[in-house]
């Protein structure tokens, strides 16, 4: 029998499942994007080595260590097993909001662009606009995804950083985790932010009571490490050689960023779970009271000599043409919603769901593999009955 | 033909009785014969028409298509007996919505396995000679009750099962279509098929070779 033929009379029963299955994968969707933040993060912390210098100070990126001098830089340069070091400044975009470091916040991160990225995750940045900054750019700067959508940035675009215009030659591709908010620019020109940014910074400098040269200004450094050294090892080893810094050690950093995101680990099984109740029951549900809605018509089918076997697999060939039908047409749904509202957010810079492969086939798979159970419950249910019962009930 | 000992059922009361419906039945009707069964509402006559074509099981008794007990079958086999032996006309049509009148013909063919354009062809044929050819893709609903009925019986001889039950066939129908149906049963009959008939309609005995009556789950 073909499809639409197949379908005829189940139009409400395709439309409850859609609606079940939109709000799993629209649950499912919210899920994946926060399953990409931390991902995203984790694998970054894992392919470097952070160090900082010795100290408390706020705005000084996530390390929030103290400053970082050439000299430490070239300290950890000489430990067995580093393989290059970047240095790095690290700056919240708003001063008035550093003390208050935020997953949303944006930043500006200085880096040496005379050395290679040390980030064995991260080699090079997706672009998805433009280019990456090069070896003695100055005034310009590569801005990510959400910075560029909330502040209507792209290549060509002019940006004004503490009074200084920079030109705005590349947009990095959509990440979904903290690279989505940076303003990348030279270490140079981060220095001069910097100094800007911060008056005590300024009144010192000025006073001359600190021996300090620009090449001293860091908040931090990426470490790179050579092939078979252990990151772990090589971190304590820097911590132990190389005085006043703070060495973060990748799998304890990994942890610890896993422990601070246990809310929202927790919130995403607690999503998972909500929606794969919500839809499955929904989904279950339909299709169940589909088949006992039709009783009268399997009494009918069953007096014309219908078997248990044709009854069931007629049943089961109707509930995956449904739960198919129901199952895409509720992605389709899932999808436009959340299309139409990352537009809407999108204007702030924000993303609020991730359709992935995986989230639209593993929906699919459940919607059918459920669909299909509950046909089969529901029709060992009804051929239970005689057919004379199954008219009588189902007039 | 058809042959049925000592046929008992009851039912369960809602007050935790039993209501007695089928009181030790016999019954027989041959190839050619036309059998009335009469009696007053609630007497059991849909019940025996139910049990008599394997649509319901009866708590005693033994039943007979030809020289083959059907009684004790598993539910598969019963089913495939059911489509072999017998084809049902119901008070209500019980016509499937969602097919059309063409679709609702072959359904007794499907689940014979013998779907095919023969078996089209024979749908044609029945709907033509029953005037409801040019409503072959109607659906149920945009029927007359006389189509629908018409529609029905058509699907109940599609594949000239030997045995032809009959509950209240005329009982929703105007006089004009139940003469149709009432005629369609009796020359069929005619034709050397056996035909039972259950009613309270007065026209249903006339040129049946046996009238049955039932009261209180007896026969007489």
């Amino acid at each position: 029998m073909r499809l639409p033929a197949l379908l005829r009379g189940y139009g409400f029963t395709i439309a409850g499942i859609a609606i079940g299955v939109a709000g799993l994968v629209a649950l499912g969707a919210m899920g994946e994007r926060i399953v990409r933040f931390i991902e995203g993060g984790d694998r970054f912390v894992l392919g470097q080595i952070s160090v900082a210098g010795r100290g408390m100070g706020m705005g000084t990126g996530f390390t929030a260590g103290g400053l970082l001098p050439s000299a430490a830089i070239h300290a950890i340069a000489a430990v067995d097993g580093v393989a290059v070091v970047q240095s790095q400044i690290m700056l919240p975009l708003d001063p008035t909001t550093s003390q208050f470091m935020t997953l949303t916040q944006e930043l500006v991160l200085g880096i040496d662009l005379s050395v290679p990225t040390p980030n064995r995750e991260y080699p090079v940045l997706p672009v998805r606009l433009g280019r990456l900054l090069r070896p003695g750019d100055r005034r310009v700067a590569v801005v990510g995804a959400a910075f560029a959508a909330s502040h209507g940035l792209r290549p060509g675009s002019t940006l004004t950083l503490e009074g200084e215009r920079y030109e705005v030659v590349g947009v990095l591709e959509r990440m979904l985790t903290a690279p989505d908010r940076f303003v990348i620019i030279s270490i140079e020109d981060a220095r001069e932010q910097w100094v800007a940014k911060d008056r005590l910074l300024r009144t010192l400098l000025a006073s001359g009571a600190a021996a300090l040269t620009a090449a001293d200004l860091n908040t931090g450094a990426a470490v790179g490490w050579r092939d078979g050294v252990d990151p772990d090892e090589l971190a304590r080893r820097i911590a132990q050689d190389v005085p006043g810094v703070n060495v973060q050690i990748p799998s304890e950093l990994s942890r610890l960023l896993r422990s601070s995101t246990a809310f929202f680990s927790a919130l995403l099984v607690g999503i998972a779970t909500l929606g794969l109740v919500i839809g499955g029951l929904s989904l279950a549900n339909t299709i169940a009271a589909a088949v006992f809605e039709r009783l009268r018509d399997f009494g009918v089918k069953r007096a014309l000599g219908a078997t248990d076997l044709q009854l069931g697999r007629e049943v089961l060939g109707e509930a995956l043409g449904v739960t198919l039908s129901g199952g895409g047409m509720g992605i389709g749904l899932a999808v436009l919603l959340g299309v139409a509202i990352d537009g809407w957010v999108g204007r702030q810079g924000q993303q609020l769901f991730r359709f992935s492969p995986r989230l639209v086939a593993g929906a699919l798979v459940f919607s059918v593999v459920l669909g299909a159970a509950a046909a089969v419950y529901a029709t060992l249910r009804v051929v239970r009955l005689s057919p004379a019962e199954a008219i009588r009930r189902g007039a | 033909m058809l042959r049925a000992r000592r046929l008992a059922k009851a039912y369960a009361t809602p007050a935790g009785g039993t209501h007695r419906v089928l009181a030790g039945v016999d019954f027989e009707v041959g190839a050619g014969e036309f059998v009335a069964v009469v009696g007053a509402s609630g007497s059991g006559k849909s019940t025996l028409l139910n049990v008599l074509g394997l649509l319901e099981e009866p708590d005693e008794g033994e039943i007979w298509f030809g020289d083959g007990c059907v009684s004790g079958l598993s539910r598969s086999r019963r089913s495939r007996a059911r489509g072999r032996w017998v084809g049902f006309v119901f008070q209500s049509f019980l016509l499937l919505p969602s097919l059309t009148a063409l679709e609702n013909v072959l359904l007794a063919d499907r689940y014979a396995g013998r779907q095919g354009p023969a078996a089209r062809r024979r749908a044609l044929e029945l709907l033509e000679a029953f005037g409801v050819l040019d409503r072959q893709d109607h659906y149920p609903p945009q029927l007359s009750g006389g189509e629908q009925q018409r529609v029905a019986y058509c699907r109940a001889v599609l594949n000239d099962p030997p045995l032809l039950l009959a509950d209240e066939p005329t009982g929703n129908l105007d006089e004009a279509n139940a003469g149709v149906i009432l005629d369609a049963l009796r020359k069929r009959a005619q034709d050397g098929h056996a035909v039972v008939v259950v009613s309270h309609h007065p026209d249903a005995v006339v040129g049946a070779t046996a009238v049955r009556t039932i009261t209180d789950g007896r026969l007489a």
